[in-house]
């Protein structure tokens, strides 16, 4: 289930929900990004962050798609917040179920690395120096390229 | 007609423009300093003891615009797009015109922002050529055009006509904004007749062009794949040159896209900068 939404979410009951009813669930990793206050300059006071509706949402679902054929899943939720965002607040969330841990550690971290290189999310800081949007990281880039056989 | 910095009591208060649709807001001021034809004569030929006025004046205008929300008390403060001071030297009538033109896509004018420009620019004058004519006089600052927003456009009688802008301005912010639902308004077809592709520039890029939708008839297209269409948009507006800047992604139909993708009638192809999300 992938959703994109200007509200909060309960990444507890996100969680709840995805295991409701199963028991043959054996590991559930759910990972959630928050606001930092700092980040390109080290006073962050909101992020604001953009989208390309439509785009984003068949993106994030290509990715849950390809984790599902790279791993035995047995659910997977995306969240990803827009809009105007505080330090602190929930941002995203990715949580994988799976038979076994590995598996659902492993989805895990390929659907957030994806997430960061592919999916059309737009970050813009604002900082007490002022307003900027936020540059991509060669970083996520090696990191999303550890999942390329 | 009323004051909108007043409030139903009669006291100053800023207007709240959050509800206000965005919009491409350009105004122009002009202004003038009169001066002795000797003092004229050395500013041409850079000649004045504070070395180059017109530099140092242009500098002054821009970071006035830039300022002039601190300086006059009910301004919001603004995110301006493009200031452009120009200096017309009139020796016929011994002075300097000075001209000042601010844009931006929001939700008020821009009109105290090119005036405060003009201004602050001619005060500049003055202070690089004090030191050799103290009897320089400023006047005829006002406004000479002024677009976007409720209010229309104004243009003061006798003001040279601005050129027609080639690119439909912005007519609403279409991503996600400050206060705003969360959402690209994902556009209506194509407002022109012939065949065309829908353009949508988006996030940092949209602000770097100053421009968000714009559509584009097939049949000026050289090739109809993307590099034809980038290509089509450099000829339209120079703006689109920076589609060359640093690293801009493509999709068409929501799909990424690479310079060979062919493109048909009423496609959506949408530029981005490298993506930021997580």
């Amino acid at each position: 289930m992938i959703r994109v939404q200007q509200a909060p979410f309960d990444a507890g009951a996100e969680q709840q929900a995805l295991l409701a009813g199963r028991t043959d669930i054996g590991a559930v990793v759910c990972f959630t990004g928050l606001v930092r206050d700092f980040n390109e300059t080290p006073e962050v006071t909101a992020l604001t962050l953009e989208h390309y509706p439509g785009m984003t949402e068949s993106a994030l679902e290509a990715i849950v798609v390809e984790a599902e054929a790279r791993w035995p899943l047995d659910g997977v939720r995306v969240i990803h917040r827009v809009g105007r965002l505080a330090p602190g607040d929930p941002i995203v969330l990715v949580a994988v179920a799976s038979a076994h841990r590995r598996a659902a550690f492993e989805a895990c971290d390929f659907i957030m690395d994806y997430l960061k290189t592919r999916a059309p999310f737009w970050k813009k800081e604002h900082a007490t120096g002022g307003d900027y949007w936020v540059a991509e990281r060669d970083s996520d880039h090696a990191d999303a390229s550890r999942w390329e056989a | 007609m009323s004051l909108t910095h007043l409030n139903a009591r009669g006291e100053a208060h800023m207007v709240d423009v959050a509800d206000k649709p965005e919009s491409r807001r350009e105004s122009s001021a002009s202004g003038r300093i009169q001066m002795h034809p000797d003092t004229l004569a050395l500013l041409a030929e850079g000649g004045l003891p504070k070395g180059d006025v017109l530099a140092t004046a242009r500098i002054a205008g821009i970071q006035a615009a830039k300022r002039t929300h601190e300086l006059i008390p009910l301004c919001h403060a603004l995110a301006l797009s493009k200031v452009v001071i120009d200096f017309t030297l009139d020796e016929a009538a011994s002075c300097v015109e000075v001209r000042a033109t601010c844009r931006l896509n929001g939700r008020t004018g821009v009109e105290m922002e090119a005036l405060t420009a003009v201004s602050v620019a001619c005060l500049t004058l003055y202070d690089m050529c004090k030191a050799v004519d103290k009897e320089m006089e400023i006047g005829a600052i006002h406004l000479d055009t002024k677009t976007g927003g409720k209010s229309g456009d104004y243009r003061r009688e006798g003001a040279a006509a601005a050129a027609e802008p080639v690119v439909r301005a912005v007519d609403g912010p279409i991503v996600t904004g400050e206060g705003q639902a969360g959402q690209v308004a994902l556009g209506s077809r194509c407002d022109i007749a012939a065949p065309c592709v829908r353009v949508k520039c988006l996030a940092e890029l949209r602000e770097r062009l100053g421009v968000g939708d714009v559509s584009m008839p097939l049949g000026d297209l050289e090739r109809t794949d993307v590099a034809g269409l980038k290509a089509a948009l450099k000829t339209l507006d120079p703006r689109f040159s920076r589609l060359d800047e640093g690293r801009v992604l493509c999709a068409v139909n929501q799909v990424m896209a690479s310079d060979s993708t062919p493109l048909t009638d009423d496609d959506e192809v949408a530029f981005f900068p490298p993506v930021t999300g997580g």
